[in-house]
């Protein structure tokens, strides 16, 4: 499926606007100061999703390196900012290494805040330590780049 | 002049990603598409024209001023197009350089098509294609200091490499070189999977048996302690691998595997347990073959339990006493259970071995008295670990966790009938210690074994254990 299919499906509409945002430094040193985590490309992949011309949610792709080879990130939110869905729209790594649909679930619902860590409001992976700490500097850097482009981040 | 350094900006940003797209792909040639261009890029490309500085003209006569400014309209209302193509171009290069570098598949599912496969939109999104080697790896170096023991021993008990190759959406290979002790290499797995569905695949080769919480994940960063249980030593002999071959699969709260492989060589059994009967893969004797596999079950995300088999004849077809084959049935079964939720990290194992024909086989090997092969032999241990740091914002992906293992093992729990117990084989085992992890690739562990047994034999120890993953 491509990406715009699985946001249609999510937010059940088609009024899907694409685009890559260029980052500033300015910018780019802000989402780093909120999520803790680096940003290492200035390049992000955002979608804003509407119905009847209202904004009901946005996504983001966040692409990093598990052990030697990627994981991509389709990482939709709500009009909120909060997390709606994780989907895995790539994972070149073993599959034994990746984590179970129900362990990204666990994200659904939060803001960005300090409870986004591993073992805090989100469980570990028995034997995937670094696919759930890659993922979840994503979902926070994700979470974070929304709070900027939106001009929200206090 | 405006107009003209606009250009040049525009074409120096084009460049620029033009040159990040050609090393990204291996130079690959890109046929320009259709694609959106966003707002963010065109304010991108409206400040950049903005910020275009003013050249020398701006000191010029008036006269020249006035027709400087004519002909920068014109120019201006004939690149318009030219501006817009540019936009555009940048908007294409940055979609697929953002495309290139996600990894994602160029053949997509249809809906449709995810539909017919049964997969939700994420598990469609594991059809991706992807080739090419990847290279992991972890190691550890023990120092071991005993009570009642003269000197103390470091030994960089291993350092390995994983290796695998992803041939095509369905075909891959994995595999782990293992040098043990600075000096003995062995293949710890090596193993072709054939990836049926995202959730089911064939596997065969040299394959962990799935046995224990250690077994297959056998990393110093996974397991507690600086040594790893000695019920996985002893009766799941960590590392535990065989040639064979079998299915897996891993829904979402469900995983199992089942191989078959070739069984033990008995006649390496001991008083101490079946570890010497493994083969490690080498010319390994296959007139004896065995079952094995797991289940287990994840009902929320942190927290698993599930059962570990393995049944089979450790004879090999040739045990035998007075002209009758003896096949030495082995079977070993585990309950196991794991649980890390908000820091806290507790695990529990219980397994246990039983085995036919042991006088048969005792008499085979000469063995007599204490010496002799159990009918029985089991393990069970409980760990509690905290990771102090687990609420510490400020700790980031640091850990540092304390944590207890006790642990009770009886190489000789059933013995059979003419043999004696020995009072060195049952042994309790108390551990305290604590581990940092500075990042989650590194641990260091120090811990101290309390060991105790019948015979007053035990000898404790301190451990050290500095080991990596990547």
């Amino acid at each position: 499926m491509t990406r715009e299919e699985i946001l249609a499906g999510l937010f059940s509409s088609e009024e899907i606007t694409s685009g890559r945002v260029f980052l500033t430094k300015e910018q780019r040193s802000q989402i780093g100061e909120l999520s803790r985590e680096q940003v290492p490309s200035g390049l992000v992949a955002r979608y804003v999703i509407a119905r009847d011309g209202q904004v009901v949610g946005r996504a983001y792709v966040d692409t990093h390196i598990v052990r030697t080879k990627r994981e991509s990130l389709l990482i939709s939110l709500d009009a909120d900012g909060s997390l709606r869905r994780i989907d895995v729209t790539a994972f070149l790594e073993p599959l034994q290494f990746q984590a179970a649909p129900s362990w990204y679930q666990q994200y659904n619902g939060h803001p960005l805040s300090d409870e986004v860590y591993p073992q805090r409001a989100i469980r570990a992976i028995a034997g995937a330590t670094l696919t759930a700490n890659v993922t979840n500097a994503a979902v926070r850097r994700v979470l974070a780049t929304d709070l900027v482009l939106e001009g929200t981040a206090r | 002049m405006t107009r003209f350094k606009a250009d040049i900006a525009l074409q120096v940003v084009v460049s620029f990603l033009a040159l990040g797209l050609a090393g990204f792909a291996g130079a690959q040639v890109l046929e320009p598409t259709e694609g959106p261009l966003n707002g963010s890029l065109g304010d991108s490309i409206a400040a950049a024209v903005a910020a275009a500085p003013v050249g020398a003209g701006a000191e010029e006569d008036e006269a020249e001023d006035a027709e400087a400014e004519e002909s920068s309209e014109t120019e201006t209302a004939a690149q318009e197009p030219d501006v817009a193509e540019l936009e555009r171009q940048i908007g294409v290069l940055a979609e697929e350089i953002e495309i290139l570098r996600s990894g994602e598949t160029q053949v997509r599912l249809t809906p449709d098509e995810a539909r017919r496969l049964g997969l939700a939109p994420s598990a469609a999104a594991t059809y991706s294609v992807d080739q090419g080697v990847s290279i992991a790896g972890y190691g550890e170096m023990l120092v071991e200091n005993y009570a009642n023991k003269a000197g103390t021993k470091s030994d960089m008990l291993r350092a390995i490499l994983y290796t695998g190759y992803r041939f095509n959406d369905k075909f891959l290979f994995n595999s782990e070189i293992e040098v043990e002790h600075g000096k003995e290499i062995y293949v710890e797995f090596a193993y072709i999977d054939y990836q049926m569905t995202p959730n089911v695949g064939l596997r065969g080769g040299m394959l962990l048996a799935p046995m224990g919480l250690t077994n297959e994940f056998h990393e110093p960063t996974v397991f507690m302690g600086a040594e790893r249980p000695v019920t996985e030593n002893k009766v799941i002999p960590s590392t535990w691998r065989e040639n064979g071959g079998g299915i897996y699969g891993a829904f979402d709260k469900v995983a199992f595997r089942a191989y078959v492989m070739n069984g033990f060589n008995g006649q390496k059994f001991s008083s101490g347990g079946v570890r010497g009967g493994r083969q490690k893969g080498a010319k390994a004797k296959s007139t004896s073959m065995a079952f094995t596999g797991r289940f287990d079950i994840t009902p929320t995300p942190g927290v698993f339990f599930g059962a570990s088999l393995y049944t089979g004849d450790s004879g090999q077809g040739e045990v035998i006493v007075d002209s009758t084959e003896y096949g030495v049935k082995t079977t070993i079964y585990d309950f196991h259970a794991q649980a890390q939720v908000r820091g806290f990290d507790v695990r529990a194992l219980f397994a246990r071995a039983n085995l036919d024909d042991v006088i048969q086989l005792n008499q085979f090997l000469g063995k007599t008295g204490s010496a002799g092969v159990a009918e029985g032999m089991q393990g069970a241990y409980l760990q509690f670990g905290y990771n102090i740091l687990s609420q510490v914002v400020a700790a980031g992906n640091t850990s540092l966790m304390p944590y207890i293992r006790f642990e009770q093992v009886d190489t000789q729990d059933r013995i059979a009938s003419g043999f004696t117990r020995s009072l060195k084989t049952d042994n309790n085992y108390f551990t305290f210690g604590v581990e940092l992890k500075p990042v989650a690739g590194v641990v260091l562990k120090v811990d101290h074994m309390w060991v105790t047994n019948d015979a007053g034999t035990g000898t404790d120890q301190f451990n050290v254990n500095l080991g990596y993953a990547f």
